[in-house]
């Protein structure tokens, strides 16, 4: 516990000082990742955290980015027959916005 | 009142910056853990702590949990404190297959280990009493006082007693509401176990707005497939304090299908608004004065923000709490955010899902507002799934903005499940429900 507590201090620091790092780099704007995270957090609720959760609905983390993204346009599109819900949920988003969270999952790993 | 104050809802999320930082919350939080034997303690923050803030979270909820892992998610270094009377939260969702028999009621409990243990949130098991918006400062149950910097609420519904005439606590024990889900939903599963074959099970509906619009319609469904298997003579009838309801064609035709005449619906239109009810008799009488007897009576009454949100000044004289619809912000009250059914957040519907959205969107706007930065642009999603029997699923899905100060549906986004669909289709969004349970309570109580 005590290793543990100290390797934390370590860490807490160096995120206090990245946090000032990012806030005063970004003081007026929001940070692109900040704002793809929050979009890709909507994934979250059928995708689980991340997007990583593998059940009746499959994981999107850590699949190659091109592959997520024709999917996602398919979808967006009615290209991918038997679609249920996704082809409803890909037209709330634009291309650009589909690319920006098919390159987000891709970049997560899977534990 | 006191019974019906534990209930919440909300949502939002979000990495600050990269991955690498996400990796590393597990380790900080094994520190940051309230266990008395950690070196760090939260209940006196640390100096980082106090330096990035200090957040109350009121109501453990799809809302409350969800806001304080994502705002843990943002900034570990944020203090975050949620405080919920239960250790273990019942969820709505799925509690209609409790009633069908379908799954037993451990099986929707979730509780908030993972929150303290991976996340490093403080969990008090405490009822919020009052707050103080000018200083800052809720008061609990326990007799502890606690100041916040940023306060985010996701109190739920409470439900109205006597709105509908003689229906009150009291009555709540022999015609259950069961739109709580926990001892109420036992009670009206004994009930419908109880009922003889050739009863009459009777729900009264609420006018909107209220919790969960599909899910009145999705618990006629599953108790009809329940009498179907058990109880074939039974009859179902519905009374409706409206004319329209949520996914109204995918439902009455699938009825049709499935349970023939069993289900009868009447709306607001022809006499379908229950005035006054007679729980010791088990009787309702309508506006127009039809009296109904039933075998098992299910009344779920008019609705409004869970009381918290009265005592903080952020809900409106309809009972509902206006927001800031880029982050979820009081309208009325500084630096008290809210989520989830208590919100008047149209075109989003009261649902879990939207809770847990709307709760991302805060974490996001608290985080940011604590560091001082503007908030990213709010995106929220919703997908309410209704089963009809347990392989056949139906859906309505909705994709929302922020567009000058109002909350809007994408256009071209989101709608119904098909009405045409093949069965394959409906089986499919039966096998999807499940996945999203699954999914939803992980990203909101889980890791």
């Amino acid at each position: 516990m005590k290793n543990y507590g100290f390797t934390a201090f370590l860490l807490l620091t160096a995120w206090a000082g990245s946090s000032s790092v990012w806030a005063e780099s970004a003081p007026t704007a929001s940070h692109p990742s900040t704002q793809v995270a929050l979009m890709a957090s909507s994934c979250a609720n059928c995708h689980g955290t991340d997007g990583k959760l593998a059940g009746a609905i499959p994981a999107i983390a850590n699949r190659p980015a091109g592959v997520l993204e024709a999917q996602l346009l398919a979808f967006k599109q009615d290209q991918q027959p038997n679609t249920t819900v996704m082809n409803r949920i890909a037209k709330g988003f634009s291309d650009e916005e589909l690319k920006a969270l098919a390159e987000y999952f891709a970049h997560i790993g899977q534990d | 009142m006191s019974n019906s104050t534990k209930d919440f809802s909300v949502s939002r999320r979000r990495l600050l910056k990269g991955l690498g930082l996400a990796s590393l919350i597990p380790v900080v939080s094994a520190c940051d853990s309230k266990d008395s034997s950690a070196t760090a303690n939260l209940s006196a923050p640390s100096p980082t702590q106090a330096k990035a803030g200090r957040v109350l979270v009121i109501g453990g909820g799809f809302g409350g949990a969800t806001a304080a892992k994502y705002i843990k998610r943002g900034n570990p270094a944020i203090s975050v404190t949620l405080i919920e009377p239960n250790s273990t939260y019942y969820t709505c969702p799925f509690s209609n297959l409790v009633l069908a028999g379908e799954r037993n009621l451990d099986s929707i409990g979730h509780n908030y280990n993972e929150l303290k243990e991976v996340y490093g949130v403080e969990v008090i098991h405490a009822l919020a009493e009052d707050i103080d918006g000018a200083n800052q400062s809720v008061k609990l149950s326990n007799g502890q006082t606690l100041n916040y910097d940023r306060l985010l609420l996701s109190p739920g519904i409470d439900l109205r007693w006597n709105a509908i005439e003689g229906y009150d606590q009291a009555a709540a024990e022999l015609a259950p509401h069961a739109w709580k889900a926990g001892e109420q939903t036992l009670l009206l599963r004994r009930q419908l176990e109880a009922m003889e074959d050739g009863g009459t099970f009777i729900m009264s509906i609420p006018a909107d707005p209220f919790r969960c619009p599909p899910g009145p319609y999705e618990r006629a469904s599953l108790i009809a497939h329940y009498f179907k298997q058990h109880k074939p003579n039974s009859k179902i009838l519905l009374l409706d304090a409206k004319d329209n309801f949520s996914k109204q064609g995918l439902f009455t035709s699938a009825w049709q299908e499935l349970y023939g005449d069993m289900i009868e619906w009447v709306g607001l239109s022809n006499d379908g608004r229950v005035v006054r009810v007679d729980a010791a008799n088990l009787e309702v009488e309508t506006e127009f004065g039809s009296v109904y007897k039933a075998s098992v009576l299910n009344v779920i009454p008019p609705q409004k923000a869970g009381f918290i949100a009265d005592r903080a000044g952020v809900s409106n004289e309809g009972g509902w709490v206006p927001v800031n619809a880029n982050t979820f912000e009081s309208t009325q009250v500084q630096n008290i955010y809210v989520v989830g059914d208590a919100t008047l957040a149209a075109p989003m519907p009261k649902s879990g899902f939207a809770a847990n959205s709307q709760a991302k969107v805060a974490a996001a706007a608290i985080v940011a507002s604590l560091a001082g930065i503007t908030p990213p642009d709010p995106y929220w999603a919703n997908t309410c799934y209704s089963l009809l029997n347990p392989d056949y699923g139906i859906s309505v899905a909705g994709v929302y903005k922020a567009e000058e100060g109002q909350i809007i549906s994408i256009p071209g986004s989101g709608g119904l499940s098909a009405s045409d669909a093949p069965t394959s289709i409906r089986q499919a969004e039966a096998a999807y429900a499940v996945g999203w349970y699954e999914a939803i309570t992980q990203d909101t109580w889980g890791s």
